[in-house]
């Protein structure tokens, strides 16, 4: 096990304290919070006018417009209201996958991966979200934290981070179809994963959560080895994902092999375009920060603050 | 295609070790732990048939080198273009049989077994060495060897031209071995032209274990024996003996025995068109042909009384083998058959002078002299067919020694009696020991009844020699072959190993020694078989088998009958059938009698005579039109460069290197997709 919370750098979440972490949904929290309601409640920001109907609250009349139009009015403001933060970590066997020596960071995939998902349940926990954390392997048994608040529930969270390891073959598909079952209230839905799925099913699991109205943001983790194949020798490729091995001469299929991840890549774009995804394709061998800074940046709304 | 060392291709499974070591490689390549295998197993599908026809193609690359390391090792033998890149010798030595028997050749093809040897034999050597060897001939019937300026003299030369000889293989090869031991040289290929005819190889001589030695002595010695052990299709055969001028009255003839001998008995008796030619003038005879072979005693031919002497053949319609196909014969009066009886004791040589001069045929004289050694000057050498010596040896270097010699040489007959006290001397390697008398008369238990001068008598019928009572015989020592032997293997008739006109008997005739005065048939036989043995080569028209010339008058042979080609070179008139002139000498050449029996060598025991030497066995067929072979171990290393340098290309690593433009990840961390 690795030692307790060190995927998580003080030096970087102090920097990123800066940027919020916001929703591009309406949200329905439990809580008074950041982020915007669908349904109206008492914040500053007007929302609409609606026609008074026997039983609202006549503190709500808006008397100018009733002096104006000779009508009841009532005046609605938007609600504010905390965010569900779920976090879907990849843990098949394919995240171990730790780019070759020469590159800058020997970070496996899962390593980086809880880096950034670490930093954003941080970050969410203390803005007053709630986070909760699901693991997509079929190996072992899957960690399964549904979203709640306060530190208590943080420490648990990251806790469980700390103990993941990858092994076995992907569920990503199946878990992110078991998370739009189960995930009853509108979340901010964060996949931390590979995507070493067909893009065809992964389409049908992101529309499955899109209708459940969640927010899907995606960090895609690759390496630069893996989409360039730049091997000089014939070597067995061993499956991470414990599949067959492969014997292979990288001087002959180099050009197919780019030929596909190119075709996946593709697709994976026009995924998301389509779906709306809040996705970011980052090379392991990167930072994670400016990564981090960027997701949280573009998620900030366009027009001034409240 | 054949091999020189076929034990080297018991190692032809280890051409699979580059497919064993390809497997066992693939599982000791370096192993990267991948996650990514979607990609690769779809680039794999997409590239399978490409890879894998490379990755056969290397392998099968890699068998094909080391087949032929293998291969290459077994010496391999091949003609035609595979042939062409054996290595060059520096030395050729073609050793030719020219007997008659390699003149054979189908009726459908005009080439004999002798030409067709030359011819291919000429080409390999043209394709394998070019003019980098030295090409000698060495042919059978000369024994003289030959330096070819080119392979292709071989078809040429008068040395390599058709005979009617007979071939004494082992003296043909310790020809060659006089030649290498004269003429050192570096690697030296021998190649044996021959039909493997039995009688030429005589396979029974002492002198192959030390041509077997000595040629195992020398280095670098290969003999390539091209054989056409073919037997002739349905060959007819003929052959005459005894020919002889005959008169009676007021007509003449000539008389013979004929001998007809076919390959195979005919389903039917078949009519034989003889066509007989004297003095250039022909008449035919037929003869009735029922089994597969006809023997005609006295058959006669009628001459004109006043013809003399002349000369004349005998032909067969042509047929698969030219060379027996006609008999040459030369005929005249008979001269007087005159013996000579050089006796120390008289009386005990009487019955001897009895039997010499009393005359088997009416009209021939038979004049019989009888003298005592000191006499012996007076011999007519010239004349004497037969000559009875008893008394001591004739001492070596006297002039009587030497008349002995030239007696003998000369083909005449001499028969030698043990003298009363045997001296210590010897004549052509024997000598008398000491006399041994008998207790009682004993009868010999063995004697040569086929062939020589006890045979059985034309009819069949053995001579009584059985029943002859011998009661003093004188031993004999030194190497003979013989002829009658007493009990316990004691020699009552012999003659040396070395001359087949001379004899020994062992005893006398006179009634002390023996009965054979007394039953005076077997002595009157034996008399008068070497009396005739002798006078073959009496009078001056001859027979003989065709070999070298011979020299016993001054003046040129030339031929008469027109059956020798013109321009055959003098020295090789004799070689051929045929009647030659010198003077008034007449002789009539013909094929030896073993060159008309069709019996070969098999190829084991070919290889059983050349046990132990760097041999290999080329039998060939007249049809045969292809070229022989020769080794080609050298292509095979070239195969091997060659399937090396393919393996090399093809594992070259790509040429086209992942450009950075085409990479999936150009431009990755600043295009992220739009919404």
């Amino acid at each position: 096990m690795r030692e307790s919370r060190s995927f998580l750098d003080p030096a970087v979440l102090a920097r990123l304290m800066a940027l919020p972490l916001h929703a591009r949904h309406a949200m329905l929290g439990s809580v008074s919070g950041k982020h915007r309601s669908p349904v109206r409640g008492s914040s500053l920001e007007f929302a609409q006018y609606r026609k008074y109907v026997p039983g609202d609250d006549t503190r709500r009349l808006d008397w100018r417009t009733w002096g104006r139009s000779d009508r009841f009015y009532i005046k609605e403001f938007e609600a504010d209201t905390n965010l569900r933060l779920c976090l879907l970590l990849d843990t098949s066997g394919s995240m171990a996958f730790r780019p070759a020596p020469p590159m800058p960071t020997e970070l496996s995939r899962l390593e980086f991966a809880l880096r950034i998902a670490g930093s954003l349940a941080y970050l969410a926990a203390k803005q007053g979200d709630a986070v909760g954390l699901s693991s997509m392997s079929d190996t072992g048994t899957p960690v399964s934290i549904p979203a709640r608040r306060g530190a208590g529930h943080l420490g648990l969270v990251l806790d469980q981070m700390s103990k993941l390891t990858p092994a076995g073959g992907t569920t990503l598909v199946e878990s992110l179809h078991r998370v739009a079952e189960t995930l009853r209230q509108r979340a901010l839905v964060l996949i931390v994963s590979d995507f070493f799925v067909p893009t065809a099913e992964l389409h049908h699991a992101i529309q499955h959560l899109r209708f459940r109205k969640h927010d899907i943001a995606a960090f895609h983790l690759l390496d630069r080895q893996e989409l360039e194949f730049d091997f000089e020798k014939p070597a067995r490729f061993v499956d991470l994902e414990g599949g067959e091995s492969l014997l292979a001469d990288p001087t002959l299929i180099a050009r197919n092999y780019r030929a596909a991840v190119a075709e996946y890549l593709s697709a994976l774009d026009s995924l998301v375009r389509n779906s709306g995804i809040d996705y970011h394709r980052v090379l392991l061998h990167e930072p994670y920060e400016p990564a981090l800074a960027k997701f949280l940046l573009g998620r900030s709304p366009k027009k001034a603050g409240r | 295609m054949t091999f020189l060392e076929p034990i080297y291709l018991v190692g032809l499974p280890l051409a699979a070790l580059p497919v064993v070591i390809h497997l066992v490689h693939l599982w000791r390549r370096k192993p990267i732990p991948w996650a990514a295998m979607m990609f690769l197993r779809i680039a794999q599908q997409r590239h399978r048939g490409l890879s894998q026809l490379r990755q056969i193609l290397v392998l099968a690359l890699r068998v094909l080198a080391v087949a032929c390391v293998l291969l290459s090792i077994a010496r391999p033998l091949a003609g035609g273009w595979l042939g062409l890149t054996g290595g060059a010798p520096d030395s050729v030595l073609v050793l030719l049989d020219r007997s008659a028997s390699m003149e054979q050749h189908p009726t459908s093809l005009p080439t004999s077994k002798r030409q067709a040897a030359l011819q291919k034999v000429s080409k390999t050597i043209r394709q394998s060495s070019g003019d980098r060897s030295k090409v000698i001939l060495l042919d059978s019937a000369s024994l003289h060897p030959l330096l070819l300026t080119q392979p292709e003299a071989l078809l040429d030369v008068p040395h390599s031209g058709p005979t009617d000889t007979h071939s004494d293989l082992p003296a043909l090869l310790q020809g060659a071995l006089d030649y290498l031991a004269s003429h050192p040289s570096g690697r030296t290929d021998l190649w044996v032209l021959s039909d493997l005819q039995k009688t030429d190889w005589d396979r029974s001589s002492g002198r192959w274990q030390n041509l077997r030695s000595a040629f195992a002595a020398l280095p670098g010695v290969r003999f390539h024996l091209f054989a056409l052990p073919q037997p002739p299709e349905d060959d007819l055969g003929i052959r005459l003996e005894n020919v002889s001028r005959k008169t009676g009255g007021d007509r003449a003839e000539l008389q013979f025995d004929l001998f007809l001998q076919r390959q195979s008995a005919p389903t039917s008796p078949q009519k034989i068109p003889l066509r007989f030619i004297i003095n250039g003038v022909a008449t035919t005879s037929n003869l009735t042909l029922k089994d597969s072979q006809t023997a005609v005693h006295a058959f006669s031919l009628p001459l004109d009384k006043s013809l003399l002497r002349g000369w004349g053949r005998v032909e067969l319609p042509a047929d698969s083998n030219p060379s027996n196909n006609t008999f040459h014969f030369v005929f005249e009066p008979p001269p007087p058959l005159r013996s000579v009886i050089v006796s120390e004791d008289p009386d005990a040589t009487v019955p001897l002078q009895a039997a010499l001069s009393s005359p088997p045929e009416p009209g021939r004289e038979f004049p019989s002299t009888l003298l005592s050694p000191d006499r012996a000057h007076e011999i007519p050498w010239d004349d004497t067919a037969l000559l009875v010596w008893n008394a001591p040896f004739p001492k070596p270097g006297t002039p009587l020694h030497h008349q002995f010699l030239d007696h003998v040489a000369a083909g005449r007959a001499l028969l030698l009696l043990p003298p009363q006290t045997p001296e210590d001397s010897e004549l052509f390697g024997l000598r008398w020991t000491r006399w041994e008398e008998a207790a009682r008369p004993v009868s010999p238990d063995w004697w040569k009844n086929d062939s020589d001068l006890l045979a059985n008598t034309r009819d069949g019928t053995a001579l009584p020699v059985g029943t002859l009572e011998i009661q003093r015989f004188c031993g004999v020592s030194g190497a003979f072959i013989p002829l009658a032997l007493l009990p316990g293997r004691l020699p009552l008739l012999l003659r040396p190993a070395t001359e087949k006109n001379v004899f020994f008997l062992a005893t006398h005739p006179n009634p002390g020694g023996s009965s054979l005065s007394r039953d005076g048939v077997v002595l009157f036989a034996l008399l008068h078989r070497a009396l005739a043995e002798g006078a073959q080569s009496l009078g001056q028209a001859q027979h003989r088998i065709a070999s070298a010339l011979p020299d016993s008058t001054t003046a040129p042979w030339k031929p008469v009958d027109g059956s020798t080609p013109l321009g055959t070179p003098s020295d090789q008139l004799a070689l051929r059938a045929g009647i030659l002139q010198s003077g008034s000498h007449l002789l009539a050449l013909n094929r030896a009698p073993a060159e008309d029996l069709h019996e070969y060598l098999s190829p084991e025991t070919l290889r059983e005579l050349f046990a132990g030497l760097d041999a290999r066995v080329l039998t060939d067929t007249l049809e045969d039109s292809r070229d022989l072979t020769s080794e080609i171990w050298r292509t095979f290393l070239f195969g091997m460069a060659l399937a090396l340098l393919a393996e090399a290309i093809l594992c070259l690593p790509s040429s086209t290197r992942p450009q950075r433009q085409d990479s999936p990840t150009a431009g990755f961390a600043t295009a992220p997709p739009s919404r």
